[in-house]
């Protein structure tokens, strides 16, 4: 799949803080990458790197084959949410903010225009298109800001906290909208501290920690291999003692329902064999979630 | 870059629109500043003293150095506001590139700033008596001017965006146009000499001389003028640009 973001071996530097530590990130269209990590970690420096924001010490940032340090015009294939809510004009309308930033971002004034007003709806701000900034809820600000990316139609989003604070249905609007962005082809790059938003949302995980990247995957492989060989056995009727006595020499745990076998899937279908006829109500592997998986990464690093 | 333009001149009409109490407050305060100045003069050259012709030489060159401040002081003022509000680094993702922008926010912000200016002299001329006469041709040494002052401008705007926080600087150096705005050019001494070099000294002088004194143009100070103005701009634009380019090292486009 062609690279619409291509960062390899970034480095940063600020006085005696490596901040940021021979990073590469590769993003493909329609792929949603969540970049996690602690406070302090280097999301940020590097999302900056990525945005032409700030110059790295070593390595490069190729947008769809474009550095957007060397050349401006790169940054036509980029919008970026920064700071959460803080990227529009307080003082202008929500349509007065798109028009401008469209223009900004290289959209004829028409255009801008009726791009402006079709995000306004799609976002359900239509209504509030003529009110200031400064007399929108936070969540709706979000949106905008939001909407300030979407503008100019980029290939690749940068949504550094996209749902921080914003209630639970303002959230939601916000995860769905950027699953509809990915299903439309947009590669997106989705820093957050909400764990649950970004296991929901990314097809793919990168943990960066101390500067470094120290665990990089697909989703589900990456929670499939933090979950182990754990298997959770349910059955539709009880165990006879007997029964269960043999299961457990055969590796079978827990006062069940549900039981969890512990081991290699040879060994789970020696148990599988043990148990017939038993009908069986569930065979699952054990599911792990991001947040556990985060804490072991970041924890061991 | 039309289009630029078109939204950078809305946006100043908005604002300009939507916060009329910003316009008259400049107005009131800038006119009042004015008076006392004038009257504080008139004060040191005791009862008898009449200034006649030289209130107009004063007026004159005290609207020019509230445009002079006007162009010098807007993108900095500008810059800092946007770091601490946060839409800096939005402006920073154009793909024009920050100085195309920045010198077309200066250009759209001329118009609600010459209505200032035109409200400002408007109100001096009521309450002091004074009579301007406004050459169309005066217009050209007063662009001459206003293009030394963008450079200047810009040349402060780089200390914005490094260090943020220049209030200080910006309304100390404001003291400093008015010696480049007032450097007398006639005569052969030394500053008369100088003055050639100084940013805005030129285009100020036959301002000067064309508003308050009705002489005409003088074709070939102009040219000078005009000269003198685009050096200064240059030399802002390229200090402006290593500016940028050791914030983005630097990592000083956000924060505050």
């Amino acid at each position: 799949m062609n690279a619409v973001l291509e960062a390899t071996g970034l480095r940063k530097r600020f006085g005696s803080l490596v901040a940021v530590d021979g990073v590469s990130l590769h993003l493909a269209a329609g792929e949603v990458l969540a970049f996690l990590g602690p406070n302090g970690a280097g999301k940020t420096t590097t999302i900056k790197m990525l945005a032409g924001l700030l110059w790295p010490d070593g390595g490069q940032v190729q947008l769809l084959g474009q550095s957007p340090h060397q050349n401006p015009w790169a940054l036509r294939h980029l919008g970026a949410v920064l700071e959460g809510n803080r990227n529009v004009y307080w003082r202008m309308t929500a349509l007065e903010n798109l028009v401008y930033f469209g223009v900004a971002r290289g959209l004829r004034y028409q255009a801008a225009q009726r791009r402006a007003r079709a995000l306004l709806e799609q976002l359900e701000l239509g209504a509030k298109s003529h009110t200031e900034v400064r007399h929108l809820s936070r969540g709706m600000q979000q949106k905008l800001s939001l909407a300030v990316a979407l503008m100019h139609d980029p290939e690749l989003l940068l949504l550094d906290e996209p749902t921080l604070g914003l209630d639970v249905e303002s959230a939601l609007r916000v995860e769905s909208m950027v699953r509809e962005l990915a299903q439309a082809g947009k590669a997106i790059l989705l820093t957050t501290h909400q764990l649950e938003v970004a296991q929901r949302l990314a097809s793919r995980i990168a943990i960066i920690q101390q500067g470094r990247i120290v665990l990089e995957g697909r989703t589900p492989e990456l929670l499939g291999r933090f979950a182990g060989e754990h298997y959770l056995i349910e059955t539709e009727t009880p165990l006879s003692p007997a029964q269960l006595s043999h299961l457990r020499s055969l590796g079978l745990e827990g006062e069940g329902p549900p039981y969890v076998y512990h081991g290699d899937s040879d060994g789970l279908w020696r148990l599988l064999e043990a148990l017939k006829p038993t009908p069986l109500k569930k065979v699952a592997r054990a599911e792990v979630d991001l947040l556990e998986v985060f804490l072991k990464v970041v924890g061991r690093a | 870059m039309l289009d630029l333009f078109w939204v950078e001149f809305k946006r100043s009409w908005l604002y300009l629109r939507r916060y009329p109490s910003e316009f008259v407050g400049a107005v009131v305060s800038l006119s009042i500043l004015f008076l006392l100045l004038f009257l504080g003069a008139r004060f040191l050259a005791g009862p008898g003293a009449d200034f006649g012709e030289r209130t107009e030489a004063l007026l004159v060159g005290f609207l020019l150095w509230t445009l002079t401040i006007f162009a010098y002081n807007s993108l900095s003022f500008g810059l800092s506001e946007e770091a601490q509000t946060g839409t800096l680094e939005q402006l920073f993702l154009t793909p024009y590139g920050p100085i195309p922008l920045f010198l077309l926010r200066n250009l759209a912000g001329l118009g609600t700033q010459l209505l200032m200016l035109g409200s400002i002299a408007l109100v001096l001329m009521l309450l002091t008596g004074a009579r301007l006469s406004f050459p169309p041709f005066v217009v050209l040494p007063i662009l001459t001017v206003l293009i030394g002052s963008y450079g200047l401008g810009f040349a402060m705007a780089s200390l914005a965006l490094l260090f943020k926080r220049v209030q200080q600087i910006l309304g100390i150096s404001q003291f400093l146009l008015i010696f480049l705005l007032q450097v007398p050019l006639e005569g052969s001494g030394w500053l008369a000499k100088l003055g050639y070099f100084l940013p805005l000294a030129p285009g100020a002088h036959l301002a000067r001389q064309m508003m308050s004194a009705g002489t005409g143009l003088d074709w070939g100070l102009l040219g000078l003028a005009f000269l003198n103005g685009l050096c200064y701009l240059g030399l802002g634009l390229l200090i402006f640009s290593r500016a940028v380019r050791a914030a983005k090292r630097r990592g000083l486009l956000f924060g505050y």
